[in-house]
């Protein structure tokens, strides 16, 4: 059962930092006032006015703590404005995944014991601008990430796997700086795609940027459920070198299976712009 | 737009396909070669020096949790360069031809990411050098153990060629779950031109409880034997994790097994436990199975002196901490098939360098013909 809940938790932690799938998160538009999102393997949104969205994971709300909010600067015919800005914090999270679970007489973990892991808070912040086309939007973002750590946090506990290592290392660098480019486009009335590229950069770390790239298809289902089926591909650098790998990857099998999400909205459209 | 889209995803798809642990499917393929930043060129010589050693990642005597009594997972990156800096020292003042290393880590996390064969190439008077990974993943969850890539090197001042990975069988005491994430053994052959002769490391199963150890012994012997087979000479050694035939003491049990460990009692099977890697009789003829090594070819520490305790080659490393026993057994060997062997008294066992690794190195001189 222990194992089970581990994976669950590296599951979501994977769903966490794997970004993203519904538009409407990526973009600068913002979901109408009183209306909700969520996914799967996505956080919880909600619109809690014209020009505030909050959203946080709700499960994992409970292991990591983690709030983020979404504000509309300007929404035009041309192009849309927001910015993010997020706030988490991992400590517990990475103590559970320390911990691990017993398995046999073995003890499996991401972290290895021994090291403390101290008090940690995350902030992030991006400035997202959006330009809608006839049947898509591009989107551009850049952005900053604090990670402020009460405490000395010992570099060996980092854990050194795609998507992972680059968004924990703003715990170890302190600062990272990150941007990106969405891009969406309705194949027919209920299909469409969209694929992302992202740069993650942590100035001055030892394995110092990572790209990543998703692709994804989505089909609306009904008004309120989507289902999305694509990939994810991660290259960066690492303490040990370059590393590519697309996910999901399952190491037992040694096989790449496909990202698959339902999300439900209370609506079945995203306010989009005037 | 779609058809540039989808082959983006089939490259991406190709370009990624490293798998997240190696299983090495084919039993034998190329090594790696290596070369040292500062190649300086030797004259070949009819009385080359070899040495083995087990370096233990270069970890000296930490108390890592996995073969010791000890809790350690990851090192510092200094305190790794640091102890092998150590281990570069000792080879040059040994000053051996080729040198036939076990536990050779490059880029594991737990030795800091370091490339240890790179870097005892670069502090050494060694040139050349070849690898054969027995354990390589992305990440390895026992404690938080991390990336890993472990395995035998050969180096040699000399040109190496025809590097060769000879995977040995897995173990079949284990959980498939276990097995997937665990060590892939092997031989390490490569053929050194200017010597006239291969050189071959072994680094067979510890931990095994089943007779996997006689499987690798004897494939060990196959590929010898091919080697002699062929018309040509070999030097060959490592860490055999097996006595030497005749040796007083084969239950280690005792002194190796830590506070909260008990064996010597029955399971519910009926059968006696004992502690994986420290007991040597699992198995009928394990006692003896080293004989046909001696049988066949020439040891390097003799005959006559090879269960002496002056070439014990081994201990846990928290055994001295705990009992004051820095070595109570033979583990590593050389031999030859050479038809002049060893120089007559030029074997050492290096106990004096045990604080090192939980291994002392092993060297002798060859008398090769003279062309």
């Amino acid at each position: 059962m222990r194992l089970k809940l581990h994976l669950i938790y590296i599951l979501l932690l994977t769903g966490l930092f794997g970004g993203s799938v519904w538009t409407s998160q990526a973009s600068a538009y913002l979901l109408p006032e009183k209306k909700w999102e969520v996914g799967l393997f996505q956080p919880f949104r909600y619109g809690f006015s014209e020009k505030i969205n909050y959203s946080i994971h709700p499960i994992l709300f409970f292991i990591m703590p983690n709030l983020s909010v979404k504000i509309l600067h300007q929404n035009g015919k041309m192009f849309s404005s927001a910015t993010r800005h997020g706030i988490y914090y991992p400590a517990r999270l990475l103590k559970i995944l320390q911990t691990g679970v017993q398995v046999g007489d073995k003890t499996a973990s991401l972290i290895a014991p021994g090291f403390k892991i101290p008090h940690m808070l995350g902030f992030s912040s991006d400035y997202i601008f959006t330009k809608p086309y006839k049947t898509g939007a591009l989107t551009l973002y850049v952005g900053v990430n604090l990670g402020l750590v009460f405490g000395d946090l010992d570099p060996r506990t980092s854990i050194d796997l795609p998507l992972v290592y680059h968004r924990l290392g703003v715990f170890y660098n302190k600062y990272g700086l990150d941007a990106g480019i969405d891009f969406s486009k309705n194949i027919t009335d209920a299909t469409s795609y969209s694929f992302d590229l992202d740069l993650k950069f942590l100035p001055g770390f030892s394995g110092s940027y990572s790209f990543e790239h998703k692709f994804l298809l989505h089909w609306q289902k009904s008004k309120k459920t989507r289902l999305s089926i694509g990939y994810k591909y991660v290259y960066g650098d690492f303490p040990y070198g370059k590393q590519s790998r697309v996910l999901p990857y399952f190491p037992l099998v040694e096989s790449w299976v496909p990202m698959f999400d339902v999300q439900w909205i209370s609506l079945g459209k995203i306010r989009k712009n005037k | 737009m779609y058809i540039r889209i989808f082959t983006v995803g089939f490259f991406l798809l190709v370009l990624s396909c490293e798998p997240f642990v190696s299983d090495f499917e084919q039993e034998i393929m190329g090594a790696d070669i290596y070369e040292s930043k500062n190649i300086s060129l030797v004259e070949p010589t009819s009385k080359p020096k070899v040495l083995t050693w087990n370096i233990r990642f270069g970890s000296k005597r930490l108390p890592w949790f996995g073969d010791s009594c000890g809790d350690d997972v990851i090192m510092k990156k200094k305190d790794v360069e640091s102890n092998l800096l150590e281990i570069a020292s000792a080879i040059n003042e040994i000053n051996p031809d080729i040198v036939l290393l076990q536990e050779v880590d490059i880029f594991s996390k737990r030795s800091g990411y370091t490339n240890q064969i790179q870097y005892l190439l670069d502090n050494t008077n060694m040139n050349y050098g070849c690898y054969a990974s027995i354990w390589k993943a992305d990440f390895v969850p026992t404690n938080g153990l991390g990336k890993i890539n472990m395995g035998n090197a050969i180096l040699s001042k000399y040109n190496l060629k025809e590097a060769e990975r000879i995977g040995l069988a897995l173990r079949t005491d284990q959980s498939d779950l276990v097995k997937y994430f665990y060590l892939r053994r092997n031989i390490l052959k490569v053929k050194i031109d200017d010597l006239g002769l291969y050189a071959v490391n072994i680094h067979a199963t510890a931990f095994a409880t089943d007779s996997t150890k006689q499987i690798h012994i004897d494939k060990y012997l196959e590929v010898l034997s091919k080697i002699s087979d062929g018309g040509y000479s070999f030097v060959t050694g490592g860490d055999l994790n097996s006595l030497p035939p005749g040796a007083n003491k084969y239950d280690f049990c005792d002194f190796d097994g830590c506070d909260s460990e008990r064996f010597h009692i029955f399971d519910e099977k009926g059968e006696e436990t004992h502690k994986e890697a420290s007991y040597f009789d699992n198995f009928t003829g394990e006692l003896e199975i080293l004989e046909p090594l001696y049988l066949r070819y020439a040891s390097a520490i003799d005959v006559d002196v090879m269960n002496s305790p002056d070439h014990f080659t081994h201990a846990p490393s928290t055994s001295e901490e705990r009992w004051g026993i820095k070595y109570d057994r033979k583990l590593d060997y050389l031999f030859t098939n050479g038809p002049g062997g060893w120089i007559s008294d030029s074997a050492r066992t290096h106990q004096e360098l045990w604080r090192l690794s939980d291994h002392t190195p092993v060297s002798g001189i060859l008398t090769l013909p003279e062309d």
